[in-house]
């Protein structure tokens, strides 16, 4: 693990790693968990007399099939608000964190370049999001048969969980990139921050507002859940599109710090 | 052979703040070169564009005939680097940190590591976070030396060490020259250099103020000199002696401040009964003063 600065930064942030995962899935196994509870005719009486504007807003679309629940909590708000927190804090670190504890001299010092520190820690993201993602599958696939939504299926869970991983490393890289082009950790949550609201409502309001009708297409949560992987399972060209917007946020990341000074 | 260290006109701006003012810099193979001057001269400036960790505004730097943003690597493998404020994550352990660069410059052997942590008691076992300050800079002290590189480029390495320990690093210093390692060390006390270097490079306010041979700015560092003698003395006696200034006599005390020999002062002491003689340590502040005067003084004529 300490053979180069990829599996330093596992290890160094394996308790994080692991903590985030156990987390993540546990409440994404425990919402799942209410589903019977909720899945009742007055629960659904219930939820109806909401207006419907709230419930598009929340992302919510139906209730009452496995599919409509878990897309509007575990996989709807919760992990993807979860991992999306998770993804940042790592993807500040990375670089800005590190940085402004004055902890880059010592490694820049080394026979390593700058872009080599970036792609080893971008790469790193990219693994502790998935070991995250994979707990939560499994997570769930155990939870199907207890909480009555075994009809979805291990590949749609599997497509779902794997979307959510590349929503995070979305994420992760605009944390990234922010931090490595300013040096500035406070700017980069905050502007993750700002940018993960916004589009998450763009995203869910888009198809109701008019003069909001493109916010949909530029949200990465519409690629993350738009083509709904629970119910038609793995979306590869919305899972692309997240995909290369992070390669270009690397990029980024890459030019910026590669010709800035590194702050003492 | 061509310089180890060379920067013509080094220019550094933060903002409207001069970190560096045109600064030049020659370091000979095989060479101790003290870096001197108080803090914020622009020392850490220097040393930090050499790493290619800051990049100058203006002029030109080289390391090994090379400029560190295109030398990358390549170049760094070859440099031992002590940051004046070394900090790494303190969750781990030495072990674990000097492991790991050790890998990244492509591998230490175990051995080396373990011995250079013996000779500064250092436990490698034990997490960064719970080292005190000095232990700290032990571990920075190793990751520095322990790849043997040709140029050790160390800014103010002693900070917190205890003098025992000042003693090792002076022998890991001599060591590195008896190897042909080539040292370019940072402080901000004359008498730390004033050990180890050959030459000494004073650098204020961002620019070079002078290089020296260490014997010569030795000679040069204006020194308070106390005289205790058995009965009152007459100060017309000291006025005006070679290299003394400022005789101000009270009783049987004399105080002046003492630049180059000693011999004058000593010899026209010797005709009274001494007491005590007392000499400070050469204030840095006032050895840049001399130069200063002296640059002032062509300036005029």
């Amino acid at each position: 693990m300490l053979r180069s600065v990829f599996g330093k930064t596992l290890w160094d942030e394996r308790r994080g790693i692991v903590i985030w995962s156990i987390g993540i899935a546990a409440v994404g196994v425990m919402y799942a968990a209410f589903y019977p509870t909720l899945n009742s005719p007055e629960m659904i009486q219930f939820m109806e007399a909401y207006p419907k504007e709230i419930m598009d807003a929340m992302g919510i679309t139906d209730l009452t099939s496995p599919e409509g629940y878990l897309g509007g909590t575990t996989y709807g708000i919760l992990g993807p608000v979860l991992t999306l927190i998770f993804a940042a804090s790592l993807g500040t670190r990375a670089i800005a964190g590190e940085e402004e504890a004055g902890r880059l001299d010592v490694l820049l010092a080394h026979p390593v370049t700058r872009w080599r520190v970036v792609v080893e820690r971008a790469a790193a993201l990219l693994v502790a999001l998935v070991l995250a993602g994979v707990v939560l599958l499994l997570g769930m696939t155990a939870m199907a048969g207890v909480a009555e939504f075994s009809s979805i299926g291990f590949a749609n869970l599997a497509a779902a969980s794997g979307q959510l991983v590349l929503l995070g490393l979305f994420f992760g890289s605009l944390a990234l990139a922010i931090g490595a082009v300013t040096g500035s950790r406070g700017l980069a949550l905050g502007v993750v921050a700002i940018i993960g609201v916004l589009t998450y409502f763009g995203n869910n309001l888009g198809p109701s507002v008019d003069w909001l009708a493109w916010s949909r297409d530029v949200s990465p949560f519409h690629y993350y859940s738009g083509g709904e992987p629970l119910r038609n399972g793995f979306q590869a060209l919305d899972s692309l599109v997240l995909v290369a917007a992070s390669l270009v946020l690397v990029a980024i990341a890459v030019l910026g710090f590669s010709r800035r000074d590194i702050a003492i | 052979m061509s310089d180890v260290i060379r920067t013509e006109g080094l220019t550094k701006l933060y903002g409207r703040r001069r970190g560096l003012a045109g600064l030049d810099l020659e370091v000979r193979p095989g060479e101790i070169y003290g870096f001197l001057g108080p803090n914020g001269a622009g020392k850490t400036t220097t040393i930090r564009i050499l790493l290619d960790l800051i990049r100058p505004t203006s002029g030109r730097a080289s390391v090994f005939g090379v400029d560190p943003r295109e030398g990358g690597p390549a170049l760094r493998r070859r440099i031992g680097y002590l940051a004046g404020d070394f900090v790494v994550d303190g969750g781990q352990s030495s072990a674990d940190l000097l492991a790991h660069l050790g890998h990244l410059r492509g591998g230490v052997p175990k051995a080396r590591i373990q011995e250079l942590a013996d000779r500064l008691d250092l436990d490698p076992r034990a997490r960064i976070r719970s080292l005190s300050k000095g232990n700290r800079q032990k571990v920075g002290l190793v990751q520095a030396f322990m790849h043997e590189p040709e140029l050790l480029i160390l800014d103010e390495p002693t900070a917190g060490l205890d003098p025992l320990l000042q003693q090792t690093f002076l022998q890991l210093i001599a060591e590195a020259k008896a190897a042909g390692q080539t040292v370019f060390m940072s402080s901000h006390v004359l008498s730390e250099v004033q050990q180890t270097a050959d030459r000494v490079g004073i650098i204020r306010d961002g620019v070079m103020v002078t290089v020296e041979a260490v014997q010569t700015l030795r000679r040069r560092a204006v020194r308070h000199v106390e005289i205790h003698f058995d009965e009152p003395v007459a100060p017309d006696a000291f006025v005006g002696l070679a290299g003394v200034t400022d005789v101000h006599v009270d009783g049987v005390v004399l105080r002046c401040r003492l630049a180059g020999r000693a011999d004058p002062l000593v010899k026209m002491a010797a005709r009274y009964a001494v007491d005590s003689i007392i000499v400070a340590e050469p204030d840095l502040e006032e050895l840049f003063l001399t130069y200063y005067h002296e640059e002032g003084a062509a300036d005029a004529a």
